[in-house]
């Protein structure tokens, strides 16, 4: 039986010692000030609290931190200052994508995720790949458009 | 408010189920939203709650010797819709579910534990004839997925058994037909769902087999209607096609949208058998 | 570091930050002793409230309602009128209707009280839907018979005598839906005490707008509260009043309390209980010769309000100036007319009333083009109103009207007139066309005698900071207007600094909302720009000015004759479906469109203004339904009220004609609404002629083609 919850957020060892069900984002935001996690739903409908968990795309509102114990967690705020973070950043700000904001943590981390698995996708993968994340501003065009960017400007980064 | 507990293996996993009749949550994609509380509150349970997304007794998708195909109760529908010896009605249906987050987090287990009636998996496992095997501490039962479910959130899960896998046996149709229509092109709860198949040799239909998701309070499979169809020839599906459609759609029960759902499952249902009777090519009937 | 030209491509000033995570919305604040707030909401829809229990409170909880404004404050919010209570007393006009806050330190705590309070109430029947409030249902919410605001316009003769010469009246009513504004971040705002004045954190497109409607509740001037716009996570009009329903109550609990207190609504309630689009009912009866000539169009425009008029009397003005399209007929009578029901208010959604007759007014022009065997496109484009043309208010369009060329883009790009032949109705394909224009700015003279707008640079060595009270809300306004200001200054626009406004420390430049930020603010700012070039060498010293309103454009308010608007942005869309014939659900498979607003001050930016804008308005007409049972919204969550995601349409094709604005800075005119006003009619166009139906209401999910399809048979 597990009694303490252990697992990592970017790197570092962390322990959870409370109620179980608290949601995973709640640990991030409130436990661990990571911010850029953002609530859009609470119900893993809009993406924005898009996190990675052992390597893959996960939304934090509607995961208990009990499921989490051993799991690596990886949020924007862990991938920023890495080449893929930066190169991902760089190629949104640069191509547009960025229009209010709110949805783009979690789409730079469904993006991180992509490439990851995916590093030459279509825009059919683009567009599924990101399916999950919902942002009301753009129209989706631009950032597909920066993340067919950063493939192009990330180059061996993402083989 | 319940107590929520984290077993580390099966066997706790068990014990604590078969003492406390703590309810399994694993990927927490419905439960979690089920009872959730808003911003920086847990969700709250009226009943005791395990965690089980780490027990590794529960994982895997493999293929037996007999053809069948045994999917773990913790497997995602991103595992599933990318596993090749998983039949493609199955595949179909993970690979449609919410988007991709949803897909790495929800597990077979909880959609079928779960019994939505807008759920994705059950209706390709119920067309398949899946069974599903449950597990406790007094050993395991096997029953078939359509009689697991009772109807809308209701199945015949005991207080101490916990859902281990399902198991799909062997199949190997001449058609196939899978359409899910949901809200929204991607990440959409479902709003009808139908799969179909049959096995056509020398012209005589073997086997015919349909099954409707979002119809009902539960997946409606109506074996008297399939019957209509099984054993007769191709070139008599004119014949019957009026009758059959008539028995499906006597069967099925549309709450919302009735009309919509009706009349939709009837185009596909026809569209899937006058392709069979056209002379289309073995395969997928798009 | 680079001086920048206008037509520079430059990276935006949010959206590293923003990508990064870094940047800070109202829900990243915290405060030390914070406390934390929920509402206490109507759970009816109409009725009074006969008793109010709240379970007893621990200490440091507290119940703030009407009952905590001072002698000195009055119970309502100042939007345009002051009729929206802060907290219902006495009766409850709609669910959601605020009643209470329950404040404290913990958020369990609070739920846990929250769902104790137990409020009894005596129901009344409610009036929901615009025929309700209409029969005054229930007996009158508002006056006698439900009429929240009216007007109307004409040009030409009576309709009485076009319709005694007409050869034929073609009479449709369409109709349309709420629609959700669903900005990615939810409704929130902090509210606390610096420096001996109340301060508000909110996530808001007009701080000024705040602070004005809530100082009335303690009865206090308005500079005794700081309004702090914090980074706006979407707004579409959503943000334009309704921030004022969360500052309010907080305003007044923090009277009382003297602690920072934190209301951040959830997804559920900000889908439940906030402002929506209006719903409209527009009935049109247009006189036709024997050829199918239109002799002139008689308008019937009902909006649904809701329970209280916030800004519906301005959308309803919106509507009606909007009524004719882009047309020049010869008469028209239009009459609008708001109606209270007891549902969430209505308020500022993009496009502030004009989708809503465009969508109309387009379809019946398609519905009537059919009948008489025309090609709707070149029947419109008989109509098209020209410079110098008569607008529907008896004004004049002063600007040149580029509507020719901006179809034949759209037409050869989408390869329409081949298209046209190559899918006959009800082949299962097809392609719409719509045509469509927005007002830039405040109504008339509402820009001269309503607001007024100020704007200060202010310069510091090198450096210049730019002081308006306008918003960033992801529309990229902070990246445009320090171009504005670089540009003319002929300085990098990195040495250009604009902060998200704080109302104790920038002019009131007017909200951010009717599209006229870049046309109205970023005209005053390239003005202080201009002088303060020419003063450089005099130091650090700093320019404001106040907005000049351009000759030449008559107006009365009073009886609404003459320039509704100081120019107008034009668009034309054009989008491709294929249905599938065995789910009526449409696949589009093309989207163009070419949009004229003067000259763009960024191009990036227009461009991810045009794309969200056409998802928003295509998504309008397909998915997105809000439907209201017996008072109550059915749809409380991203999966069950659907806007569009990624998959859903294809890249689009876009353009822009060349056509610069003589008043706005570097002939730019207003955009952001303009782009969502006209694809949902090209769409429903495309719809009718792949099915072989007629429509006559959005939105038109594949449940409700089934429903049309039906009716056809």
């Amino acid at each position: 039986m597990v009694s303490r919850i252990e697992f990592s957020v970017n790197g570092r060892k962390t322990v959870f010692s409370g109620n179980p069900l608290t949601r995973l984002i709640d640990v991030l935001r409130e436990d661990l000030s990571l911010t850029g996690v953002k609530e859009g739903c609470g119900e893993g409908e809009c993406g924005a609290c898009s996190v990675i968990k052992d390597g893959r795309l996960v939304t934090s509102c509607i995961i208990p931190v009990g499921a989490v114990n051993g799991s690596e967690i990886l949020t924007i705020e862990g991938i920023r200052d890495t080449d893929k973070g930066r190169c991902l950043v760089d190629a949104f700000a640069e191509g547009g994508a960025v229009q209010c904001g709110f949805c783009i943590p979690g789409m730079v981390m469904a993006a991180y995720a992509l490439l990851s698995s995916n590093p030459n996708p279509s825009e059919e993968d683009i567009r599924r790949g990101i399916s999950g994340n919902i942002c009301r501003c753009t129209g989706y065009d631009l950032i597909v458009e920066s993340i067919k960017l950063a493939v192009r400007k990330g180059g061996d980064l993402w083989a | 408010m319940g107590m929520t507990y984290i077993p580390s293996t099966l066997s706790e996993a068990l014990h604590l189920r078969a003492e406390t009749g703590a309810r399994p949550l694993a990927g927490g994609t419905d439960m979690m939203v089920q009872s959730k509380r808003g911003i920086g509150l847990a969700p709250e349970f009226p009943y005791p709650v395990m965690i089980i997304s780490g027990l590794e007794e529960l994982r895997g998708i493999t293929k037996h010797e007999d053809g069948s195909v045994e999917i773990g109760a913790l497997a995602s529908p991103a595992e599933i819709a990318a596993s090749d010896i998983v039949p493609w009605h199955v595949r179909m249906a993970a690979a449609g579910m919410g988007a991709v987050a949803l897909r790495n987090s929800a597990t077979i287990g909880g959609n079928i534990g779960n019994a939505s009636p807008k759920g994705d998996l059950p209706q390709p496992l119920i067309l398949l004839d899946a069974d599903v095997i449950l597990v406790s501490l007094r050993g395991e039962t096997k029953m078939k997925l359509d009689d697991f479910i009772l109807g809308s959130k209701k199945t015949a899960l005991k207080d101490d058994e916990i859902i281990r896998s399902v198991i799909i046996p062997p199949h190997e149709f001449t058609y196939s037909f899978y359409r899910k229509i949901g809200m929204r092109r991607a990440n959409a709860i479902s709003k009808l769902s139908l799969s179909a198949a049959a096995v056509v040799r020398d012209g005589e239909i073997l086997d015919f087999r349909a099954a409707s998701g979002a119809s009902g309070p539960k997946v409606i499979r109506s074996y008297s209607a399939e019957a209509i169809i099984r054993g007769r020839r191709v070139e008599d599906i004119p014949e019957v096609l009026d009758g059959f459609l008539e028995a499906w759609n006597a069967a099925i029960s549309p709450h919302a949208m009735p009309q919509y759902r009706r009349n939709t499952t009837r185009r596909m249902l026809s569209h899937f058998l006058s392709s069979i009777h056209d002379g289309a090519e073995a395969g997928i009937i798009s | 570091m680079p001086l920048t030209g206008i037509d520079d491509r430059v990276v935006r000033v949010d959206a590293a930050a923003k990508a990064r995570g870094e940047a800070r919305y109202v829900c990243d604040y915290t405060f030390p002793d914070m406390l934390y707030a929920y509402m206490v909401r109507s759970s009816i829809p109409r009725g009074t409230i006969d008793s109010i229990s709240i379970p007893k409170l621990p200490d440091g909880y507290y119940f703030i309602s009407a009952a905590d404004i001072p002698p000195e404050g009055k119970n309502e919010l100042w939007m345009i009128q002051k009729d929206w209570r802060c907290f219902a007393e006495g009766d409850v006009r709609y669910v959601g209707e605020t009643i209470g806050l329950l404040v404290g330190p913990d958020r369990n705590i609070l739920k846990y009280l929250l769902d104790h309070v137990d409020i009894k109430y005596t129901e009344g029947i409610p009036a929901v839907s615009i025929d309700d409030g209409i029969a005054c249902k229930g007996g009158a919410i508002v006056g006698e018979d439900n009429v929240l605001c009216q007007l109307y316009v004409e040009k030409g003769k009576p309709m009485s005598e076009v319709f005694a010469e007409a050869d034929s009246i073609y009479e449709e009513t369409l109709e349309t839906g709420f629609q959700e504004h669903v900005h990615l971040e939810t409704n929130a705002a902090i509210v606390t005490e610096e420096d001996g004045k109340y301060a508000i954190y909110a996530s808001a497109q007009c701080p000024f707008y705040i602070r004005k409607s809530v100082a009335g509740l303690l009865g206090i001037p308005q500079e005794d509260i700081i309004i702090r716009q914090t980074t706006t996570g979407g707004a579409f009009g959503g943000k334009e009043h309704f921030p004022d329903v969360l500052c309010g109550p907080l305003l007044v609990a923090e009277h009382r309390i003297h602690k920072p207190i934190k209301l951040v609504f959830d997804r559920e309630e900000d889908m439940l209980y906030s402002v929506k689009r209006h719903p409209s009912k527009v009935t049109y009866r247009t006189a036709l010769d024997k050829d199918g000539n239109i002799l002139g169009i008689e308008g019937l425009v009902y909006y649904n309000c809701g329970a209280y008029l916030s800004a519906s009397y301005v959308v309803l003005q919106r509507g009606v100036f909007h009524a004719n399209g882009v047309y020049d007929f010869p008469n028209t009578y239009v009459k609008g007319i708001g109606i209270a029901t007891n549902t969430f208010p209505s308020d500022a959604f993009r496009g502030f009333g004009a989708p809503q007759t465009l969508f109309a007014i387009e379809t019946h022009l398609d519905h009537i083009a059919r009948k008489f065997g025309f090609d709707p496109a070149e029947y419109k484009a008989r109509y098209f109103i020209k410079q110098g043309g008569e607008t529907i208010t008896n004004g004049h369009i002063v600007e040149r009207v580029m509507l020719p060329e901006m179809m034949k883009q759209v037409v050869d790009a989408s390869g329409y007139e081949e298209k046209i032949r190559k899918y006959p109705i009800g082949s299962g394909r097809g392609i719409g066309i719509s045509f469509y224009n927005h007002g830039g700015a405040f109504t008339g003279n509402g820009e001269q005698a309503i607001i007024k707008a100020h704007a200060r640079l202010v310069k510091t060595g090198g450096r210049v900071r730019i002081e308006v009270g306008s918003t960033e809300m992801g529309q990229g306004f902070q990246t445009a207007l320090r171009k504005i200001a670089a540009v003319v200054l002929g300085i990098p626009i990195e040495d250009v600094d604009y902060d998200n406004p704080d109302t104790s420390l920038v002019c009131d430049s007017g909200p951010t909302a009717a599209s006229r930020s870049t046309m109205i603010v970023g005209k005053i700012v390239e003005r202080c720009a201009a002088e303060m070039k020419e003063r450089w060498a005099e130091g650090d010293f700093s320019v404001e000015k106040e907005y000049e309103h351009p000759e030449g454009h008559p107006w009365d308010q009073s009886t609404f004759r003459g320039d509704a608007y100081l120019g107008y942005g034009w668009g034309c869309a054009a989008v491709e479906v294929e249905a599938d014939k065995l789910t009526n659900e449409i696949h589009v498979t093309g989207i163009w469109s070419s949009h004229d607003i003067g000259h763009a001050i960024d191009e990036l930016i227009v461009h991810g203004q045009v794309n969200g804008g056409i998802a928003q308005s295509i998504g309008y007409a397909s998915m997105e339904k809000m439907e209201n049972r017996n008072g109550y919204f059915r749809q409380s969550s991203m999966s069950d009220y659907v806007v569009p995601t990624s998959m859903e349409f294809p890249k689009q094709e876009w353009f822009l004609v060349e056509n610069p604005y003589e008043w706005g800075p570097f002939g730019a005119k207003g955009m952001g609404e303009l782009v969502f006003n006209g694809a949902d009619a090209a769409y429903i166009d495309a719809v009718e002629r792949a099915l072989g139906i007629t429509v006559h209401r959005i939105p038109m999910p594949p449940e409700d083609i089934e429903e049309a399809l039906g009716n056809g048979q």
